[in-house]
């Protein structure tokens, strides 16, 4: 398993370099330039030209991009464009730390209700409890950010003031309740989902009916045999959920006011900063490869028949 | 907003938008400038000096807790912000980084609350030869916040500094071209610019090329304020970090993202600030829930909170502040170079034809001020008398029949094209476009493209015809608008305008000493301009609300970026 993980692991620099390649052609040939969009209406072509060389964008796409590769070999991002005299670690790397937690946060609430709902949801089969959660965890799928953020806020911050409108205090501060729960609730219905109809694929299994008729408590059947191996598809789909978290968050950063990589991500492209744009999009690709190897990894432990070679 | 960006989207110009999602949508460039109130909310809280005057050079002691209820020393004053692209003063192109640079450091000249050019840290100057030569004598005793004296050649290192090359300023050419030998250093083909010399210690004195009147209100901008050589030389790229200057606050902290934090300069030639700390929260969020949840002291109110706001029994009402007109104009923008926008009448039709009394009241429920002209109400220069291509269908319907572009069917495509990213283009340029289809039977597409490839386009004077923009100005003169949008050889001419008779009241009003002269010559220049229909200017900014706590006393709210924060005080200090 280990070479396994390794010859998936060596892949990734070519991956991210192809990833890089792309974003650079896209950057060169794509309309604006930002230059111009820093500039603003100061624009003047002498002005633009004196920028363009201080930022080393004279240079051909090719030299470029090569001394982005070197550089970023060395650890070094570049620069923003925008913010000047930044680099992009300086700017990034405490964002995408707030980002991560929020998303982390949001996610254990998906999975903290959306997993075990989906499992009672199958196991209550032909009761009215199960069209309940399940119609219950798809209203709130339905709501959109932008409803429920306002929401929430109206509701435990303005009404009852529980906890402040907007800002940040990490991970155990009580504001990130809020962000969390709009970005987490949506995805509840999601795993309820899943869950549900892989557990219901469970248990029509002849395994389940094997594994009772030997005695087993209903527990050991429950969670052993029936939970285990409905987990399996929901693995699947859980890296790339993560994986896309943080663009999820985007709008929910921006109206809870948190310092998260959401507004910046959004701002760079318009400003076609593109150190921040690749970085950006190199960090997505490598969180990818690596969700995926988590998951694959996931696989082996939930169940054991499963070999990675 | 503070005016430096000169250009703005209109979503946050005409802020309407009241959704966040709309502001990281428009907020498309660093020069679409946000007010230091409001930037991460679209709502403005433009600003006016509504308040009392403070007489310039006044030097009291440092401020004391008032028993008798005046001004008193201490507390925080908070509010939303988004992150300054450069706390660099010499870079400063955008009203989020001149918000707070102004806060940080200073010029020889400063703007007061009306907008008048003051003494900052020149105690007084004289204008010597026909108004080529600007003397300047520093205040006796000035220091940097870390202590350091403040000397003429602090000054002549500074100015020159923003002009070198490797500073790599975009608007050293704008701000300081007009000082003798700076274009010179700006190519890199001098060492220094011959034009500024120090007489001593104390005495400055600077050569421009031609007696330009508006050269004392281009040095109020943040390109000619004084640095501190140690700091920045030591510092490298990351000086701004902790950066010395000369105004009331110095930078305590700055997260990027996340806060800065600027505290009182001890070291201020003036009058010491009243607040101990204020307080520019960058993570965004609702700016009107932070607000009504007491997190934040200053917020815009945007159209679908007005009507509450307004209500008398609503808490907030009691909070609502007035502030002023930005000093700005919208328009659609004509490139005279290409057909059917080549004839004149054809463009006069276009602007006869468009009742804008009418759709300010029935769109924009005349929170927009139709603009006849080009110079804004209250700035200097502006031509109440200006009558302007004012709606007359008759007319419109008229001078197109006379045109080359008459017959609809040989006339070419027109496009109208302006910024954004879906969504709505407009109201206004969608009523236009509908109003000169059926008036006139033209037929007017309106194209959509997002901010960077508009902004490319508009700097090559590709787009036949431009909206969705607004021009505001950068400092009180009104050369800000006449001079720099349609001279004939100039960057800022979109439309490649080209009148005779203009470029000439345009030179001569470069060095016409007397003020009322000069605003002669440019009124005559607007006259034409409008007649000839270079534009169809569409709109004046008219007063907007905000809502300030109680608390906060002496805030000043100004069309322009201002030193405000020092004359702020809060009831609640202490």
């Amino acid at each position: 398993m280990l070479a396994y993980m390794v010859r998936r692991l060596m892949w990734t620099p070519v991956l991210l370099l192809i990833v890089s390649i792309i974003v650079f052609v896209l950057g060169t040939y794509g309309p604006g330039d930002p230059v111009e969009v820093r500039l603003g209406q100061n624009y003047t072509p002498q002005a633009a030209e004196r920028l363009r060389e201080q930022l080393g964008l004279n240079d051909s796409p090719a030299v470029q991009w090569g001394r982005y590769v070197w550089d970023a070999i060395r650890g070094d991002f570049g620069d923003s464009y925008v913010f000047q005299g930044r680099s992009v670690g300086e700017i990034l790397g405490p964002r995408l730390w707030v980002s991560a937690q929020l998303n982390i946060a949001a996610f254990t609430i998906t999975l903290i209700f959306g997993v075990p709902l989906g499992f009672y949801a199958a196991k209550r089969q032909g009761t009215w409890r199960d069209p309940a959660v399940v119609l219950t965890s798809l209203a709130l799928f339905a709501l959109p950010v932008f409803i429920i953020a306002p929401f929430l806020i109206w509701l435990f911050a303005l009404q009852l003031d529980w906890v402040p409108v907007s800002g940040w205090g990490g991970f155990f501060d009580k504001r990130i309740i809020l962000p969390a729960a709009t970005i987490g609730v949506p995805g509840i219905a999601v795993f309820t989902r899943l869950m549900r109809a892989s557990t219901l694929d469970v248990l029509g299994q002849e395994y389940i009916r094997t594994a009772r008729s030997k005695g087993l408590s209903e527990m050991v059947v429950n969670y052993r045999h029936i939970a285990r191996n409905a987990l399996i598809p929901i693995m699947t789909i859980l890296g790339f959920t993560f994986a896309g978290l943080f663009a999820g968050s985007l709008i929910t950063e921006l109206i809870y006011g948190i310092p998260g990589v959401g507004r910046i991500s959004l701002d760079s492209i318009f400003a076609r900063d593109f150190p921040v744009i690749t970085a950006l999009v190199l960090i997505g690709a490598t969180m990818l490869v690596f969700a995926n190897l988590l998951i694959d990894f996931a696989y082996t432990i939930v169940d054991p028949r499963i070999r990675l070679q | 907003m503070t005016g430096i960006g000169k250009l703005m989207h209109k979503s946050l110009f005409l802020g309407a938008a009241a959704a966040v999602m709309a502001a990281a949508v428009a907020c498309g460039g660093s020069e679409s400038s946000a007010d230091p109130v409001v930037s991460a909310s679209p709502t403005p809280v433009p600003t006016r000096a509504s308040a009392p005057q403070i007489a310039p050079g006044l030097q009291d002691s440092t401020p004391l807790s008032g028993d008798n209820g005046g001004p008193r020393a201490g507390g925080r004053f908070t509010l939303v912000y988004s992150d300054p692209p450069t706390l660099d003063p010499h870079l400063v192109v955008d009203g989020t980084s001149f918000g707070v640079v102004v806060e940080l450091f200073s010029g020889l000249v400063s703007l007061d609350k009306s907008l008048r050019i003051v003494p900052e840290l020149a105690e007084s100057w004289e204008v010597l030869e026909g108004g080529t030569v600007y003397k300047f004598r520093l205040r006796p005793g000035i220091k940097f916040s870390n202590g350091d004296p403040v000397t003429a050649q602090d000054f002549k290192w500074s100015l020159e500094r923003a002009g070198r090359p490797e500073t790599a300023s975009a608007v050293a050419e704008t701000y300081l071209g007009d000082i003798v030998g700076m274009q010179d250093l700006i190519d890199g083909d001098a060492g220094e610019a011959s034009g500024i010399q120090v007489i001593d210690e104390r005495n400055l004195r600077i050569t421009i090329d031609a007696p330009k009147a508006y050269f004392l209100a281009k040095m109020t901008y943040p390109t000619a304020y004084v640095l501190n050589r140690k700091n920045v030389e030591s510092g490298g790229n990351g000086w701004t970090d902790s950066p010395v200057g000369t105004g009331a606050f110095t930078l305590s902290e700055y997260r990027v993202g996340q806060r800065i934090r600027l505290a009182r300069n001890e070291n201020y030639w003036g009058r010491q600030a009243y607040l101990d700390e204020v307080f520019f929260n960058l993570s965004g969020g609702v700016s009107m829930a932070m607000y009504e949840n007491d997190e934040i002291d200053i917020t815009g109110v945007g159209l679908a909170d007005l009507d509450r706001v307004n209500d008398p029994s609503e808490p907030l009402n009691r909070d609502l502040v007035d502030t002023p007109a930005q000093f700005g104009v919208q328009y659609i923008g004509f490139n005279v170079d290409k057909p059917p926008f080549d004839d004149p009448k054809f463009r006069q039709a276009l602007n006869l034809a468009v009742d804008k009394e009418l759709i300010s009241s029935q769109v924009f429920a005349d929170l927009f001020e139709p603009a006849f002209g080009i110079i804004p109400p209250d700035f200097p220069g502006f031509d109440p008398d200006l009558v302007g291509l004012r709606y007359d269908l008759d007319r419109a319907k008229q001078l197109l029949s006379e045109s080359r572009y008459a017959d609809a069917a040989s006339r070419p495509r027109i496009v109208v094209t302006v910024p954004g990213s879906g969504g709505s283009p407009g109201l206004d340029v969608e009523v236009i476009a509908d109003l000169w289809r059926q008036e006139l039977g033209v037929n007017v597409e309106i194209q959509q493209v997002e901010w960077a490839t508009y902004l490319q386009d508009l700097n090559r004077k590709r787009l036949q015809a431009w909206g969705g923009v607004a021009w505001q100005a950068d400092y009180p003169d009104p050369q800000d608008f006449i001079d720099i949008l349609f001279y004939s050889d100039t960057q800022g001419n979109r439309g490649n305008y080209s009148n005779a008779r203009v470029d000439e009241l345009i030179v001569q009003a470069r060095t016409e000493q007397d003020i009322q002269e000069r605003i002669k010559l440019y009124r005559e220049a607007e006259q034409i301009i409008v007649e000839e229909a270079a534009w169809l200017p569409l709109w004046f900014d008219t007063e907007r609300k905000a809502l300030l706590k109680q608390r906060v006393q002496d805030y000043t709210f100004s069309q322009i970026a201002i030193p405000k924060f020092k004359d702020v005080w809060v009831t609640d200090a202490g």
